[in-house]
């Protein structure tokens, strides 16, 4: 048996290895930038070049406190076109966009030093005069700047730089009209040195530009190398993190993902431990009943009711409950959301009645399906029981119903309850996905589908995580359960 | 002469009477099943609805006669969108088709489409007093608030749950069917590779992968965005590249077999590798993962019809499996291996048909699952565009209106009534498989 449980765990390994793999792929591939999404927005075009840097730092500093200057993984597989060092480009759109453009032309020497004549001349914009008649073209300037920097269209690109040249000269033409207007430039020197180092800039931009469209190196792309990252990558430091506890800082609001799942796992752990506790409680007792009655007009009802409880869509139950009883238009029975309303200064009794009253609606609504589902089993199993020869000699030696049922039945038709503890287990957190966002409850389903929508992958990736793990336990669980429960069951060598 | 007529007769009996399939005693069993053989003529009517929802629910007329010719604006329609044959004069730009000035025209039963806004009756609803101009514009299930037909927006949705249900499946399908009857038919220790060839395999392997996909990355990205046929072209193109390269591992290897080392053959674990594939996809919280994949891309249908079915496969592949690991050891597979047939006609031949009835139980209870999942993701609020109505997006309406109780009466029955009746079929199919039920 212990063999039995190693050899499992052992197996758990690469399942969990190969989920972790997964979980992590589809973050790198949503879009959005999480740093950005941290620090807020980008620049606006009044901004002098000081403040440029300065937030271009504070990005920097802030993605290196994320690990994600990193690359992604262990090696990559790319063309020889992609330069195993592009993961240092800061800005995923940059790195997107570079990626695109490579796809395309496959010559990185070119495409890179367009890059840096495109970041070049950003810099040089933010040092152009803000003064009053600047102001159109500067903004002018800033809009295709910031277009150039996410279009990889190279016919688009074309039009852009050459927009920026005839920029460049409007800049010069209007300075030269106002050059000797003090009112409007207290520093003609320096205003007139900024556009001109402007004007150049455009111009290596336009001139990499056309080197990199006329030297394509497209064959570059069918070439594939493989570069070894060593350790140093992203997936190796959120999963050592991961194994150690450690996991991540939530993108949202900073905090430890551990302690943000801390606080929510206490309420999903509390419903669905009411809502197990209702479920067997019920179900046993009518599936048992329903299948000593098996045939007669009571087992016909429950069973219809079963089945109609079974199919009915917990998502709409769960809005019909709030609508009807929870303060909606109609009976106001129930709050409707969220789990307490009471200040934190209350009485503990009072609490936990105010909790009660909260949670009604909500373990109602996830408990009924897994109910019906397991109360339909259970009599199905039951069925198959009482057929047995060894009923029928019960009865005959004159055993009490009772007994018969409770003592020689039930214990027998136990087996299926337990396989369905282990299917019952995920059903219900993807059950109290959908009630938690319904009722407001702050637990982890609750948690984990804001996290989703704003893309807050450390929260994503540890609850998909810590979700896989309990429900290969759970397996591990009713297997083992189910030697425990029937002696003809062994998970030993065989001869 | 008499006597030969007899003969003839009992001869023909004898040609008439059929041998009895496997099917047709399924079909029998079926059919003693009342609930189930009326759930699946309910799915029929449903089908039908989805099929001529525009016929059904639509503010055009089926037919009219207006300005002295007769005209079929829905099928007119029909033709315009699928063969670009343009409209007549009379039909373009028409704001309002109810206020026409027509000689006579045949309203379809629901005169309204799912995207029309009634901006004189928003919320109303059912019993409620309409501003209409007579009873055969009355909005029978009441509007949403943008003043939509609900009833036109339920049948037009009716459209999307099944194709999501049967789209989801047939995807879930293919891959259950193929991977589960490779790990059920061969087992650990039937299928046997040279090392040269498992070799050259896992290197082609690599290779297919980055010309197929790693290079053609783009190509694929642009053109689901352009449309969904151009993706599956070039996935077909992908998996062309992918299928050429493990032919040249193969070609690749031949000369190394005859090397003592390399040719030896070992066998490839096949039920094990699938069996952790399943235990991978049975493990991760599926939901879960859904909603993450529609959160992140583009919402669209066909995304969410390959989702589900990209992780609702498993169901199916485990009953094939399971199926087929029983056949294997039947006679008449040994016989048909005796005789020497390739285990690629076996399988598809004689080992996969036999044990397709019982996926079809796995489908049933799939379809029901796949329209559930659908309508919840569309109740979040994800999935599907925006402007689609289907019935989760129509029942979340509910959560902001809680006064209107036909927001969350009407679309939620709907979801209701068809998970049932697909999972009722699931049930008589379960019976009618299972020869413990047989009376």
């Amino acid at each position: 048996m212990l063999e039995y449980i190693i050899k499992r765990i052992l197996i758990f390994i690469p399942t969990l290895f190969i989920i972790s793999l997964l979980t992590f792929w589809l973050s790198t591939n949503a879009p959005g930038d999480p740093v950005e999404q941290m620090l807020g927005g980008i620049m606006g075009a009044e901004g002098r070049a000081t403040d440029f840097m300065a937030t271009e730092e504070a990005y920097m500093e802030q993605r290196r406190k994320l690990g994600l200057d990193l690359p992604l993984f262990y090696f990559a597989l790319q063309p020889l076109s992609i330069p195993d060092t592009l993961y240092k480009i800061p800005k995923r759109k940059h790195q997107e966009v570079l990626r695109r453009l490579i796809a395309q032309l496959g010559n990185w020497d070119y495409i890179q030093s367009y890059y840096l004549a495109l970041k070049q001349t950003q810099i040089r914009l933010y040092n152009l005069p803000v003064a009053g008649p600047f102001r159109k073209y500067r903004n002018k300037a800033y809009e295709v700047i910031n277009e150039l920097f996410m279009t990889y269209d190279t016919l688009k690109i074309g039009f852009y730089t050459t927009l920026l040249t005839f920029t460049a000269d409007s800049l010069l033409a209007e300075f030269n009209r106002v050059s000797n207007d003090t009112a409007i430039i207290k520093n003609p020197q320096e205003a007139k040195r900024s556009i001109m180092e402007f004007k150049e800039s455009v111009q290596t931009l336009k001139k990499a530009y056309l080197d990199m469209i006329q030297n394509p190196e497209v064959w570059k792309n069918y070439i594939p190398t493989i570069h070894w990252y060593g350790t140093k990558n992203q997936y190796h430091r959120w999963i050592t993190g991961f194994l150690v506890g450690d996991f991540g800082i939530s993108y949202v609001d900073q905090r430890p993902v551990a302690e943000v799942i801390k606080d929510a796992v206490k309420w999903t752990a509390l419903m669905n431990f009411l809502a197990i506790i209702i479920i067997y409680l019920i179900a046993i007792q009518a599936g048992v009943y329903s299948a000593v009655k098996a045939g007669t007009v009571q087992d016909q009802i429950l069973t219809v009711t079963l089945y109609i409880l079974y199919s009915l869509p917990n998502f709409w139950i769960a809005t019909l409950l709030i609508i009807f009883f929870g303060g909606g238009a109609y009976l106001d029975w129930f709050p409707a959301f969220g789990v307490s309303s009471l200040p934190e200064t209350a009485p503990w009794w009072q609490k936990v009645i105010d909790v009660a009253h909260h949670l009604i609606l909500p373990v109602i609504a996830l408990a009924y399906p897994s109910l019906a589902f397991l109360a339909k089993q259970m009599r199905g199993a039951m069925i198959q029981v009482l057929k047995e020869d060894y009923i029928r000699t019960a009865y005959a030696k004159g055993l009490p119903d009772n007994v018969v049922i409770w003592k020689h039945a039930f214990r027998n038709s136990l087996l299926p309850i337990i396989t369905i503890f282990a299917n019952v287990f995920p059903f219900m957190i993807s059950g109290s996905f959908v009630i938690e966002y319904i009722f407001s409850i702050p637990g982890m389903g609750k948690v984990s589908y804001e996290a989703i929508i704003a893309r807050n992958y450390p929260v994503v990736y540890t609850v998909v995580m810590l979700v896989s793990i309990l429900t290969l336990v759970g397996y591990l669980v009713a297997d083992i359960l189910y030697a425990v429960v029937d002696p003809r069951i062994s998970y030993g060598k065989k001869k | 002469m008499q006597k030969e007529n007899e003969v003839m007769s009992a001869n023909s009996q004898i040609v008439e009477e059929k041998p009895r399939t496997y099917w047709y005693y399924v079909k029998r069993q079926f059919k003693k099943n009342r609930l189930a053989v009326w759930a699946l003529r309910a799915v029929y009517f449903l089908i039908f609805i989805a099929i001529f929802a525009d016929f059904i629910a639509n503010e055009k007329p089926i037919v009219m006669k207006y300005k002295g010719e007769i005209y079929f604006p829905i099928i007119r329609e029909y033709m315009y969108d699928w063969l670009g044959v343009a409209l007549p004069e009379n039909l373009r730009n028409i704001t309002s088709w109810r206020d026409l000035d027509y000689d006579w025209a045949i309203f379809p039963l629901i005169p309204y489409s799912p995207q029309n806004i009634d901006l004189y009756n928003v919320l109303v609803g059912p019993f409620d007093e309409q501003y209409v101009p007579s009873w055969r514009w009355r909005h029978w299930l009441g509007t949403d608030d943008l003043g939509r037909d609900v009833a036109a927006g339920l049948i037009h949705a009716t459209r999307i749950a099944l194709s999501v249900g049967i789209v989801s499946m047939g995807i879930a399908a293919i891959i259950g069917i193929l991977l589960g009857s490779l790990a059920g038919y061969f087992g650990d220790n039937t299928i046997k590779a040279s090392r040269a060839s498992l070799f050259f395999g896992l290197i082609m392997l690599v290779l297919g992968y980055f010309y197929a996909i790693e290079v053609r990355k783009y190509i694929l990205i642009d053109s689901l965005s352009k449309s969904i046929l151009d993706f599956i072209i070039q996935l077909f193109i992908s998996a062309g590249i992918f299928v050429g390269f493990l032919f040249l591992a193969w070609l690749l290897a031949r000369p190394f077999k005859k090397v003592k080392w390399l040719g030896e053959r070992v066998f490839v674990p096949m039920d094990m590798i699938v069996s952790r594939l399943i235990e991978v996809v049975v493990t991760v919280p599926t939901l879960f993962l859904i909603v993450a994949i529609v959160a992140i891309a583009e919402p669209s249908l066909f995304l969410v019809m390959a989702v589900i079915g990209l992780t609702g496969w498993t169901g199916i592949a485990r009953f094939i499996r399971a199926e087929l690991l029983r056949i294997r050891n039947l006679q008449y597979i040994e016989a048909a291996r005796s005789l020497g047939f390739p285990h690629r006609r076996i399988l598809l031949r004689h080992a996969i048909p036999n044990a397709l009835t019982p996926v079809l139980i796995s489908i049933a209870f799939g379809i029901a699952s796949a329209i559930l999942t659908e309508s919840t993701l569309s109740f979040l609020g994800l999935g599907v565009p925006p402007d689609t109505v289907t019935w989760g997006s129509l029942l979340s309406l509910s959560r902001k209106f809680p006064e209107s109780w036909w927001l969350a009466i009407f679309p939620g029955s709907a979801i209701f009534i068809t998970v049932t009746l697909f999972n009722l079929i699931g049930e008589g199919l379960i019976y009618a498989l299972d020869p413990r039920f047989k009376r």
